[in-house]
């Protein structure tokens, strides 16, 4: 009965190598050529922004450029840059704001092309400040001295944020900013832990559904069409293979064009990848995805975030930019 | 796997009834908690909408595949861990210098939380399975290392002088002395490791986003789906119940003979 038990126990442990090594098999080749296709791999955060990618990829943009994608969806993001920079990725997306502060940084990246942008219509845009039906915050200005949360601190969040506050007349420098997912802030709204909230899609729709109310169009507020974010990639990359790179650009403004043309696709594809619901993805407001880079708007950002003192420099745009 | 032609043994009987009732009224009470409005049901759902989201991902493709990923960092987290805890363990345990030499050492180690690894873990391996099993196996390592040196510790001194009388080979004092004496900790070590190593596996993939049922977490969290979340969240505590099941199972039939089994089984 033993014997057999610890046979069984062993056979059980080699199917599982088995199983392992063909998983791994498939993923190894990164950034690798067969048969004239390269195989990429693409950091990415599971939200509505990447969905011009996905549909890319369906639509077959990359395929027809020889490029196999494969997405690597972390949460949050805190694995894209680094994974980018020792090859993990061949390529990442990411706010403009962290990638300004990898730049004085000095972190050997570079923008391939652009990644989400807002909608430039107050009131209509993908990111906002909200606060609970009942508050007594009714402007941006009533900002100032709240407690408001952001997925994460000294960055594009609190930049635009501040800027909402400025401009509608208040203090920007007495605001208390705290961190949380963005996920845990229709709780934390509901629950009183803060004043308000700076949100994304979905978060924005789910709690403007509850009964929340949007005070500032923070990207809106910041820039007249913001380019929030980019993909990018290693310097060695682009040093190394261009020709790579030139198509993923190629493809992946083809994927925005598509995205930006197509929103009922956008919102098919969102099935796919997040687990969004049908009546969310309905209602949610879908950023743009122009191709162009807003370099004024992108100047604005870097400007305003020296002002919050968020980077150890000055951003240099035409080092980061393509 | 059918104990019941045997008739029920102990463990099914009396203490698994309550078992079950524990859990039902758990359940009961997440389904009373946002039903009466004492939570707010965005916020946590009632039990049959968990269950409902629950019935929808057990029909996608993709629940299953995200199983067999998690399961598959589990069981080489807990494979690796248990081989490299039980040699060091040996190895350590047995040579007195390299005890006193490792001890502070393991002190230090020990307590390190696997999580604060995983800048580490990002950087070495991605999003692949490689950063979960740095993760798992780390905290999985010192479970069973402790345990094999406990074990160790334990060989009666006595049988130990017998077996050197009677010049038995240092790998025959292994085989018949340190090893048995060791196999009861060995195995809690086991035991401990394949629960630890399922939390970290978890976690590892729900911070990294290394493929797994982790990762499905976190991306119904950021889908704003809370009921799925929750399913998800429903599927890795039966997963736990499963492996702790599964451990003190291998436990009662491989260590059968042992006074510790023997006395557990009769009461």
């Amino acid at each position: 009965m033993r014997r057999r038990l610890l046979a069984g126990m062993v056979a059980a442990a080699l199917a599982g190598t088995l199983a392992a090594c063909g998983t791994s098999s498939d993923s190894d080749s990164g950034g690798g050529e067969s048969g004239g296709v390269d195989k990429v791999k693409v950091g990415v955060i599971p939200i509505v922004d990447v969905a011009p990618i996905y549909l890319g990829q369906k639509q077959g943009f990359f395929a027809k450029r020889n490029i196999e994608l494969t997405m690597e969806a972390g949460q949050g993001g805190a694995a894209i840059v680094p994974g980018v920079v020792s090859g993990q990725f061949q390529f990442g997306f990411s706010n403009m704001t962290s990638l300004m502060i990898a730049q004085t940084k000095s972190v050997p990246i570079k923008v391939v092309s652009n990644g989400v942008a807002s909608t430039g219509v107050d009131g209509k845009d993908f990111g906002a400040v909200v606060v609970k039906g009942d508050s007594a915050i009714k402007t941006a200005a009533d900002l100032a001295g709240k407690k408001i949360s952001v997925n994460t601190l000294k960055n594009i969040g609190d930049t635009v944020t501040r800027q909402s506050v400025r401009k509608a007349g208040g203090d920007p420098s007495k605001i208390e900013f705290v961190e949380m997912p963005f996920p845990n802030m229709p709780a934390a709204l509901d629950a009183g832990q803060v004043d308000a909230a700076w949100v994304v899609e979905p978060s924005l729709t789910t709690i403007k559904a509850a009964g929340g109310r949007e005070v500032a169009s923070t990207y809106v507020d910041a820039a007249p069409n913001l380019t929030v974010a980019a993909y990018f990639a290693s310097t060695e990359l682009i040093g190394k293979n261009p020709d790579l790179v030139k198509r993923f650009t190629e493809a992946m403004n083809e994927s925005l064009a598509y995205a930006d043309s197509h929103p009922e696709d956008v919102r098919g594809i969102l099935a796919d990848y997040t687990k969004i619901d049908e009546k969310l993805r309905a209602g949610l407001v879908l950023p743009k995805w122009p191709t162009e880079i807003n370099e004024a708007s992108v100047q604005t950002l870097a400007t305003l975030g020296e002002k919050d003192g968020i980077f150890s420099g000055t951003p240099d745009l035409a080092k980061l930019l393509p | 796997m059918t104990p019941v032609r045997r008739g029920n043994p102990a463990w099914l009987g009396h203490p698994a009834i309550l078992g079950v009732a524990g859990l039902a009224g758990l359940l009961l009470v997440i389904q009373l908690l946002p039903t009466l409005g004492l939570v707010n049901d965005r916020h946590l759902p009632p039990t049959s909408a968990i269950l409902a989201a629950l019935a929808d991902e057990l029909g996608t493709g993709q629940f299953w595949i995200s199983l067999k990923d998690t399961l598959v960092a589990w069981a080489w987290g807990v494979l690796i861990a248990v081989g490299a805890g039980v040699l060091a363990g040996l190895a350590i345990g047995s040579v007195p210098v390299l005890r006193e030499l490792t001890a502070s050492t393991v002190e230090f180690l020990r307590p390190i939380p696997s999580v604060a690894l995983i800048p580490l873990a990002v950087l070495l391996y991605g999003t692949e399975i490689g950063s979960t099993l740095l993760l798992v196996c780390y905290a999985a390592f010192w479970q069973v290392l402790v345990q094999v040196l406990y074990g160790v510790a334990d060989v009666d001194p006595v049988a130990e002088e017998t077996a050197r009388s009677y010049r038995f080979s240092a790998w025959a004092r292994v085989r018949y002395v340190l090893w048995p004496t060791a196999l009861p900790y060995v195995f809690t070590g086991v035991r401990l490791a394949a629960s630890v190593a399922l939390i970290l596996a978890i976690t590892a993939e729900l911070v990294i986003g290394s493929p797994g049922l982790g990762k499905d977490i976190a991306v119904a969290q950021a889908s704003e789906a809370v009921p799925t979340m929750y399913a998800l969240i429903v599927v890795t505590g039966v997963l736990g119940v499963l492996i702790n099941l599964l451990a003190r199972f291998g436990e009662r039939h491989l260590l059968g003979w042992h006074q510790s089994v023997r006395g557990e089984v009769i009461a």
